[in-house]
């Protein structure tokens, strides 16, 4: 038997160790590829179980081009299900957040369904007697995806029933989740607020190569850092508001980027520290007391302590621990990125806090930022002159060779601030989701 | 006290619908400090992302933005390092459907409702926004003045490519 025809892509020709091949950018055989190997294997970001909190709760989200829902049942249990109907294939679930009385009912025929899926009634019954239908075979269920993993209300799926541990796949990048959580009096966080929704006109993987890429905030986001500046000497006095202060981070000199620390992991995860702090005012104060009165207070320093700027959570993620912001990266075609940018709530901290939050999501991650439209404008640059036969390879030379093991907390693989290690990293990662094929028939991947 | 007004005052009106006229020409042709200006010193422009958002604090919005960042916006579209910019957005909107939803004599305050489609070329190729406007104007000794503007789009919790001047 004959599999499905999928192009030959060379995956060993498009990598190398400092340097990848533009097809992994612009080839539709290499994303249809990506989309098998990667998004039908990896632990992929499905959502936050504070988005479902009462049973009949759903959220529908993309895992690959596959349309999922994620739901809460009567027991308080999380399930991933494919939004289909096993009935003619309509999808159950409509778009986004919502609720039903127990039970799904297909918008077609009116098949009800448990949240787990289970399908639990059909109408016109008598006319299925003595067929083949069985309420009870699960091909008349909706299918629930491989695996589900949740982690302090983090939802992750992967649409492999078997392949690597959540525990092993989260272990670089746990911290971060831990951190995020922490960071809350009650220790427990929740989506609040609305989702941003963005598009971009590049490939997924330009956007992930962005979010640890210390190279570019200052030549791409002069316009926005030089216009706060300008504000504050000419109406200030050099004064710098929060709003103002986070803006102008990014025109920080090389030497400040060269000296932040980058940490990499396996299966293409990293994070770098912190590039600006919240301000010691009478509300981080209230803040701080909030988190020491839960914890005690060496431990709430130790928790502030640990100060990120974007984790990576590769191939469907991206949180910023500090800033309770959760980006979620939906590939959508080789030229086509949807970014969906969530904000979470500490619960127990003071609700002033929730506020100077959303600040910061309307400041950087609306999509009327002044800060973000630069890069998104530069990705689609990207992706334009990546479609040209100008050259063949994209260049990840900064400090290459240059990473070394890290002894202390996480392990993994630490660089300088300025270096392309996430980079490098994630293609390593890529690389190796692209060689391996689970998939049974697919015989010997050879190359 | 503010009286719901069912029909509408033939002179104020004229002079609401010439007032929302010049405040989109003034977008329409990048007059941004004279289109600034136009705000009370405490004035605020709001684009909510939730449908019939109340709370423009305790919930995220599209833009939500006092005198500070709207000039920090102007200075940026006016940047020569402005990479989207480039081409810099041109725009042409239209508003109708002028309605006074509400109006104070007492403090001189007046609420109008409006519809309108903002048409933007820009790098990407042209595209229409529209939605609904509400001004909660005042009415001062230099004629009417912005205590908020809200722009509430049809497609607020849709899927956006970056919005970058005023809408
Ligand atoms: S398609 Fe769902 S019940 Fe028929
Ligand atoms: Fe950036």
């Amino acid at each position: 038997m004959t599999q499905a025809a999928v192009p030959v892509v060379d995956i060993d020709g498009l990598v190398r160790d400092d340097e990848v091949h533009r097809d992994c950018y612009v080839s539709p055989a290499v994303f249809d590829l990506e989309m098998e190997r990667i998004f039908g294997q990896a632990w992929v970001y499905v959502g936050h179980d504070s988005q479902i909190p009462e049973a009949g709760d759903y959220w529908t989200t993309l895992i690959g081009r596959e349309s999922v829902v994620m739901t809460r049942d009567k027991k308080g249990d999380v399930h991933v299900l494919y939004n289909r109907c096993p009935h003619k294939g309509a999808r159950i679930a409509p778009e986004g957040c919502g609720h039903v009385k127990g039970l799904f009912r297909c918008p077609y025929h009116a098949w009800t369904f448990n949240m787990d899926g289970k399908l639990r009634g059909v109408p016109y019954r008598e006319g299925y007697e003595g067929t083949a239908f069985d309420i009870e075979d699960p091909r008349f269920s909706m299918r629930k995806v491989g695996r589900v993993a949740n982690y302090r209300g983090f939802v992750f799926a992967s649409l492999a029933e078997e392949g690597t541990s959540f525990e092993s796949f989260i272990a670089g990048v746990k911290s971060s989740l831990d951190n995020f959580c922490d960071r809350a009096p009650n220790g427990t966080v929740s989506v609040a607020g609305g989702v941003f929704r963005v598009m971009q006109r590049s490939n997924w993987k330009v956007f992930f190569e962005n979010l640890n890429d210390t190279g570019h905030p200052i030549a791409t986001h002069e316009s926005s850092y030089r216009a706060a500046r300008q504000y504050s000497n000419e109406k200030l006095g050099g004064e710098m508001p929060f709003q103002l202060h986070i803006i102008d981070g990014n025109g920080a000199p090389p030497k400040f980027w060269s000296d932040l620390d980058l940490h990499a992991f396996d299966h293409g995860h990293s994070y770098m520290t912190a590039i600006f702090k919240a301000p010691d005012d009478p509300l981080s104060q209230a803040y701080f007391q909030s988190l020491a009165e839960a914890k005690g207070e060496e431990a709430a320093k130790q928790i502030l302590s640990v100060n990120r700027h974007n984790t990576i959570i590769y191939p469907s993620c991206s949180p910023h621990t500090s800033f309770q912001q959760w980006r979620v990266i939906r590939p959508i075609s080789p030229n086509r990125t949807l970014v969906e940018i969530f904000t979470f709530r500490l619960d127990g901290a003071p609700e002033e806090l929730l506020q100077r939050t959303f600040i910061y999501s309307n400041v950087v991650n609306s999509p009327s930022s002044i800060v973000m439209t630069d890069d998104v404008h530069v990705y689609a640059e990207c992706q334009k002159g990546l479609e040209t036969q100008g050259g063949d390879w994209v260049s990840q030379h900064r400090n290459a060779g240059q990473d070394q093991p890290f002894d202390g907390a996480d392990g993994g693989i630490i660089g300088v601030g300025s270096s392309e290690l996430p980079i490098r990293n994630q293609f390593r990662a890529w690389h190796q989701y692209m060689s391996e094929s689970e998939r049974p028939g697919d015989g010997d991947a050879g190359s | 006290m503010t009286t719901p007004v069912s029909g509408t005052c033939p002179f104020v009106y004229d002079e609401i619908r010439d007032f929302l006229n010049l405040e989109a020409r003034l977008l329409d042709q990048r007059r941004f400090d004279e289109w600034n200006a136009l705000f009370t010193p405490e004035g605020m422009y709001w684009v909510p992302l939730a449908d019939q958002q109340v709370d423009p604090v305790n919930h995220l919005s599209l833009v939500y933005e006092d005198a500070m960042m709207r000039e920090v916006r102007i200075n940026r579209l006016r940047h020569d390092r402005a990479w989207s910019q480039q081409p810099r957005s041109r725009t042409a909107h239209s508003v109708s459907c002028i309605v006074i939803e509400a109006r104070d004599p007492d403090e001189g305050r007046v609420v109008v409702g409006s519809s309108f489609m903002m048409n933007e070329w820009r790098s990407f190729g042209l595209r229409t926004l529209a939605g609904l406007y509400t001004h909660d104007l005042l009415l001062s000794e230099d004629g009417y003045r912005i205590a908020q503007k809200r722009v509430d789009l049809i497609d607020s919790e849709g899927v956006f490519e970056p919005i970058e001047v005023f809408i």
